[in-house]
């Protein structure tokens, strides 16, 4: 297909930006354009002479240019699968598919610009004054409004392209390379100050770029000067985001390969702003007709892109960007009909034309034919990162715009955001801030470094050398951060004169198609408070986030309300300063996941996996009943590896013990295990496990698998704050261990076959015991006898190396005594059965020592032990619900867990009811081995004795009766099976 | 039986070609990239715990934050009062016995421990030019030359983990221990290979069993 | 992310620390009563200003150490010295 001739484009301009040698061609609504490379979509399709890119929000209104810049409101287009790209900002490439948005069925024949017949009704407030009554009838209102959404729309089928985060730390951060930006970015680096240089176009330079020969040749320099200058990293296309605390900078990189960005985190020693300014549009009837246009967008596409905006302007100015926009125009072949200079009481009533501009008519009464109108009427300072750096700007009446008032030490501005002055002003003032910043950077690294480990202690102990000078070629920094603070020109700050609005009413917010009637009318209705009539108008709230349209808003809101723009303030700006994709957010997904050494064999033997924390584990085999029986009959093996497991040494241990578990530890005995509970300081159940003694001073503690890191940090507060003087070293050593619980009848028999330098015989090494000795022929193994399925059993602790090695020769050692594996599902089935209670399953955040059925293990008779206080006044007020046994009555009913425990059968025996909930089922299955329903249960100390019938009610509202057996224990209450 | 009969494994799998070097089963790969990842899981690792102002911490030599070189391996300043001994595989029982050798003539009065744990972590080493961009995409740490120069030690979250980094360049370019929980290994291993990618990341094998 | 200065590492962020409570002096178990335990466990002061607390270097350095910040500005100065 062939492309539309270039007709707007211009013969080669000193500073363009695109490449003539290379040129292709994209789609625009299914029609193909020429493009160079270097050109912006919208550049490009300005080139081909289009006008129009877009609707506006509620009136449908066509919008074309308006700032030829990532903020040009009418410019947001969908390209490809990604919607809202900003098109004057986005460069074309080629094959590109652009569409525009909003538009429905085409851009030129639009059916909902019938709503500007209904603007009237679309005036402030409207969403929330039309669709709230009937509340029933939203569904309608929403499915209505959805045709209106003013967004792209979003594939699913997009590919994931999510680019690794970076962190950064750079001594300096300069937000904006404009001609103060790369001179302070410069004169920073020279100082010795590591630079970070984040400029949001494609190209360095600013204001520069459009500017004429002088400003040219400064560009030039200073792009070499920055280029040569090593030290300083330059992002271009790239966008200060946010500052946060402690100058917690947020960068977001732009067009990386498949439309992704990245997401920089950089920890700035001293952040410059020097964001530059923004242009404002000026407030009149008409001004969004597509040929109405700001000074520098004009300059944008003459210079930057050789594209002729309109072949006959009309351009009104009150500063000198304005004066050298008219002369723009007239270099490049525009006729300028006429020069409207408000700073001599000129003005434009009036621009008339719908698709283009026809007209403008101007303050002294003539009309001008024209297709282009150019407007240079003052600028807004982008005061984001002063704000988010604490900073309240105040507004300079006189130079009609805000300038910043006080900054953070570790903040500072430059170029126009701080004043004007002439290009080398500017400069100049961008080398001082450079200098400076460079000195505070490196007063606060030298402070950063000295809080560095391993710095005064070398002279100390003289042991080792300081590296001495640079290490590894990189750049010295001699002179950073000289003592005395450099001396910062004043910036001038010129006057101009105060135009927002002019003698007409026209858009605000182009975005969110607000006109300044809008805001007028919303004052009048009371909303006189400028957050308020923000809020309500929706003005400053669309994609150019105030930007554009923030100081008019302000003025227009303190002009109705009779007020003065400092009086009316100004609304906050908050992170981020530019749209983020929420790829950039995410970034790589980093959720760790940890494995067990026997993992290859799980998912060799299609275990079915299960998310246990981050820990991954065999959920169960294909059957987790047969798995239980099997533990009950033969022998299973279950990989116990996630339990946390601390190495305790010191004589001071058994203190620790006695401290932290609610039982006694002064008398456990070499070789000997015991079982413990802790609570935390208000009584509730924190954790429980076994701690065996292995040597005179050594000790190594279980706890829960999900409890292992909140305990060894809870011993080691205790250790660290209370109890500095005891002797106790707490290592964990979870995973230098592969753990697997080999349990069941003919658990010793295959045990015996694999063990050396460890007697088994149950007279040798008992029930709560610990051995150490070779397994597998693998040395150093700890196993311990303890029964938490309820079998005889022995729990392996293999140096984790070695852990798939001691598996399999278990599995295979143990085929004709019916080995198999088991799963967390059997193993839950087990211990249910035999009533042992899980931490965080059988109780909760409020589960204190007695309602966990722990009376036997509380001993109120040490002097201390963490939680004490609370457990004696539970035991003496008998408080709290109680953990019993329950069985439904009903054997082939498992209420689900968490089913309520009720009284009260409902009125006139109807069923329904249970009109108080008197407790809860804790943990429920079918038991393999009784077949029948069991299930643990909270319920009110007075419902705990044996034998108590209480009503469960199933999900549904079903009631159930069942009873509280004598133990918790379903299974060998006696505990016989563990102690063969 | 003794232990030479069991093969060891890391928790990284190892990339073919794999081979048995010093009883555990490592990759017999070789990468040219310029920025390699080795997993180095087989070598000792002893844990010293000791006062971190005392005779012990003087005798030891190494503060905390630093990493020296010595005829025995690599030892790092792990923490206050906390050391991480690297050393060629097998060498851990003769380590520990050395350490508390040196414990009890030097420092008699004082509470030391001394822990074998190398079946306990995973230590994995990053080498190249590159090497520090790489990290910085999972690390906050400065990895600038003024804050972290060659034997550095500190811990810090990398990709989510607890992790001791040591730079560790031995006169060569940049090179980066990182040695974390055994169990996080094997997703540390791939957390780096993935932000590795941009950067041409190679899979060396461990073929050279030194430290 | 505001920066917590460890006296034992350097400045970290803070996401590498657990803030464990203000500093308080645990009450003597065997004569305390309810009130004043249960003061103790659940009313600190939460000033506007100053606070003395104790913080975790959870992915660091492992020690627990006291700083004070100031819960207005977020300024925190730490008041144990680590090695240095």
């Amino acid at each position: 297909m062939t492309a539309a001739p270039m007709r707007m484009r211009l013969g080669p301009q000193p500073g363009e930006e695109i490449d003539r040698s290379r040129s292709f061609t994209f789609s625009w609504n299914g029609r193909t354009i020429a493009a160079y490379a270097g050109d912006t979509i919208v550049s490009a399709l300005a080139g081909s002479g289009e006008r129009v890119f877009s609707r506006s929000f509620k009136y449908h209104r066509p919008r074309g240019l308006l700032t030829a810049s990532y903020l040009d409101p009418g410019c947001i287009l969908q390209v490809g699968d990604e919607p809202n790209v900003r098109a004057a900002h986005r460069q074309a490439a080629a094959g590109m598919d652009v569409r525009s948005q909003n538009t429905w069925p085409s851009l030129r024949f639009d059916v909902k610009a019938g709503s500007q017949l209904l603007s009237r009704f679309l005036g402030p407030g409207f969403y929330y004054k039309t669709f709230i009554w009937p509340r029933r009838l939203w569904p309608v209102y929403e499915s209505v409004l959805q045709r209106f959404i003013h967004a792209g729309q979003v594939s699913p089928d997009t590919p994931l392209a999510a680019a690794d985060k970076r962190y950064a730390h750079p001594d300096v951060l300069i937000a904006g390379g404009g001609p103060a930006g790369m001179a302070a970015a410069a004169a920073a680096a020279q100082s010795g100050a590591r630079v970070m240089l984040v400029e949001e176009e494609h190209h360095l330079g600013g204001h520069l770029r459009w500017g004429g020969a002088a400003d040219l040749a400064a560009l030039s320099e200073l792009r070499d000067l920055v280029a040569g200058m090593p030290g300083v990293e330059v992002l271009t296309d790239a966008v200060v985001a946010g500052r946060y605390d402690d100058n917690w900078v947020a960068v977001v990189r732009r067009g990386l390969p498949g439309g992704a960005e990245q997401l920089i985190k950089a920890r700035v020693k001293v952040l410059v702003a020097a964001p530059g300014l923004i242009e404002r549009p000026y407030v009149f009837h008409g001004n969004d007709v597509p040929g109405v246009m700001l000074s520098t967008a004009v300059r944008r596409l003459i210079n930057l892109y050789a594209v002729k905006p309109g072949e006959r302007a009309v351009v009104l100015t009150a500063n000198a960007a304005g004066d050298a926009a008219a002369d723009d125009l007239r270099r490049a072949g525009v006729e300028v009909a006429r020069v409207v200079d408000a700073r001599s009481g000129g003005d434009i009533v009036a621009v008339r034309g719908h698709r283009r501009v026809r007209s403008a008519e101007l303050a002294d009464g003539s009309t001008v034919p024209c297709d282009l109108v150019v407007t240079a009427t003052g600028w807004t300072a982008p005061t984001a990162l002063l704000n988010m750096s604490g900073d309240r700007p105040v507004y300079d009446q006189r130079a009609a715009r805000f300038f910043p008032a006080e900054l953070p030490e570790a903040v500072l501005a430059t170029g126009g955001i701080a004043g004007d002055g002439s290009r080398d002003q500017l400069i100049e003032h961008g080398r001082a801030i450079g200098r400076e910043a460079a000195r505070r950077a490196g007063r606060i690294r030298r402070d950063w470094q000295a809080a560095l480990p391993g710095r005064t202690v070398l002279d100390e102990l003289a042991v080792l050398d300081e590296p001495a000078g640079p290490a590894n070629g990189s750049a010295g920094r001699p002179s950073a951060g000289a003592a005395e603070p450099v001396p910062v020109p004043d910036l001038p700050v010129d006057a101009h004169p105060e135009l927002f609005r002019g003698r007409t009413h026209g858009i605000v917010d182009f975005c969110e198609d607000v006109s300044s009637k809008d805001i007028a009318a919303a004052i009048g209705e009371g909303y006189d408070s400028i957050e308020l009539a923000k809020r309500y108008t929706t003005a400053t709230m669309g994609p150019t986030q105030g930007k554009l349209e923030l100081v008019n808003t302000i003025a227009i809101a303190a002009q109705a309300a009779g007020k003065t723009i400092a009086e009316t303030g100004t609304t906050t700006w908050r992170p981020p300063y530019a749209p983020v994709t929420l790829g950039a957010l995410a970034g790589r997904e980093l959720e760790p996941v940890r494995y067990s050494p026997m993992q290859p064999w799980h998912e060799a033997h299609q275990a079915r996996p299960l998310l246990a924390g981050a820990w991954v584990r065999p959920d169960h085999y294909g059957d987790p009943a047969a798995e239980a029986i099997n533990v009950r009959e033969r022998v299973g093996i279950i990989d116990v590896t996630p339990i946390g497991k601390l190495d305790l040494r010191g004589p001071d241990v058994p203190k620790l013990l006695n401290l932290l578990y609610v039982n006694k530890w002064s008398k456990l005995g070499i070789g000997r295990v015991r079982y413990g509970v802790m609570c935390t300081e208000d009584g509730v159940v924190f954790d429980d496990g076994v701690t065996g003694r292995l040597g005179p001073d050594h000790y190594l503690m279980s706890t829960t698998s999900s409890g292992a890191a909140a305990v060894w940090e809870w011993l080691e507060n205790w250790l660290q704050t209370a109890y500095p003087d005891w002797a106790v070293h707490v290592t964990p050593v979870t995973t230098a261990y592969a753990s697997m619980n080999v349990a069941g009848p003919a658990s010793r028999d295959l045990l015996t076959r694999v063990t050396g330098g460890v007697d088994l015989a149950n007279e040798a090494f008992g029930y709560m015991e610990v051995r150490t000795g070779t397994v597998a022929g693998v040395d150093g193994c700890v196993l311990w006898r303890i029964g938490f399925t309820g079998e005889l059993s022995y729990e392996l602790h293999v140096p984790a190396a070695y852990g798939l090695a001691v598996w399999e020769t278990l599995m295979d050692r143990g085929q004709d005594l019916g080995v198999a594996p088991f799963g967390v599902e059997a193993q839950r089935i087990l211990r249910l059965e035999k009533g042992h209670l899980i931490v965080g399953q059988d109780t909760d955040g409020l589960t204190r020592g007695f309602s966990a059925a722990l009376d036997w293990a509380i001993k109120l008779d040490k002097d201390d032990f963490a939680g004490k206080p609370e457990l004696a006044w539970q035991h003496d007020d008998d408080s709290g619900p109680r953990l019993v046994g329950l069985q439904p009555d009903d054997g082939s009913v498992v209420p689900p867990e968490a089913s309520q425990i009720v009284e009260g059968t409902g009125v006139g025996g109807t069923g329904v009811g249970g009109t108080a909930i008197v407790g809860r089922v804790t943990s429920s299955r079918m038991s393999p081995t009784l077949g029948r329903a069991i299930c643990l249960a909270h319920v009110e100390a007075r419902l705990a004795a044996p034998g108590t019938q209480v009503t469960v009610r199933l999900p549904g509202g079903r009631l159930v009766t069942a009873h509280v057996t004598e133990h918790l224990a379903h299974v060998d209450p006696e505990g016989k099976r563990m102690r063969v | 039986m003794s232990e030479n009969h069991v093969i060891a494994r890391s928790p990284i799998p190892p990339a073919a070609p794999v081979r048995v070097e010093a009883g555990w089963e490592v990759s017999g790969c070789h990468s040219d990239a310029a920025l390699t990842i080795t997993d180095c899981t087989p070598l000792a690792k002893v844990h010293v715990r000791a006062p971190w102002n005392g005779v012990m911490a003087k005798t030891l030599g190494v503060p905390f934050g630093r990493a020296a070189r010595d005829s025995g391996g690599l030892l790092i300043g792990a923490g206050p009062g906390e050391w991480l001994m690297l050393a060629r595989p097998g060498a851990a029982p003769d380590l520990v016995s050395r350490l508390e050798g040196t414990a009890a003539s030097s420092a008699p009065e004082e509470f030391v421990s001394v822990i074998d744990l190398t079946h306990g972590r995973a230590l994995v080493r990053v080498t190249g030019g590159q090497a520090a961009d790489l990290l910085a995409s999972l690390c906050g740490v400065d990895l600038d030359d003024d804050m972290t120069p060659d034997g550095t030690a500190f811990r810090s979250s990398v990709a989510g983990v607890a992790t001791d980094v040591i730079r560790d360049d031995r006169g060569g370019p940049r090179s980066y221990l990182l040695h974390c929980e055994r169990s996080s290994g094997q997703y540390l291993f791939g957390a780096l290979t993935g932000a590795g990618e941009p950067f041409g990341i190679g899979v060396d094998g461990f073929l050279a069993p030194g430290i | 992310m505001i920066q917590i200065r460890c006296p034992w590492c350097g400045l970290r962020g803070a996401g590498e620390f657990r803030y464990t409570g203000d500093v308080r002096t645990r009450p003597d178990p065997a004569s305390v009563t309810p009130q004043e335990w249960r003061d103790y466990l659940y009313f600190p002061a939460n000033p506007c200003g100053p606070v003395v607390e104790t913080w975790y270097h959870r992915m660091g350095c492992r020690r627990f150490f006291t700083a004070e910040r100031d819960t207005a500005t977020n300024e925190v100065w730490t008041l144990e010295e680590g090695m240095r």
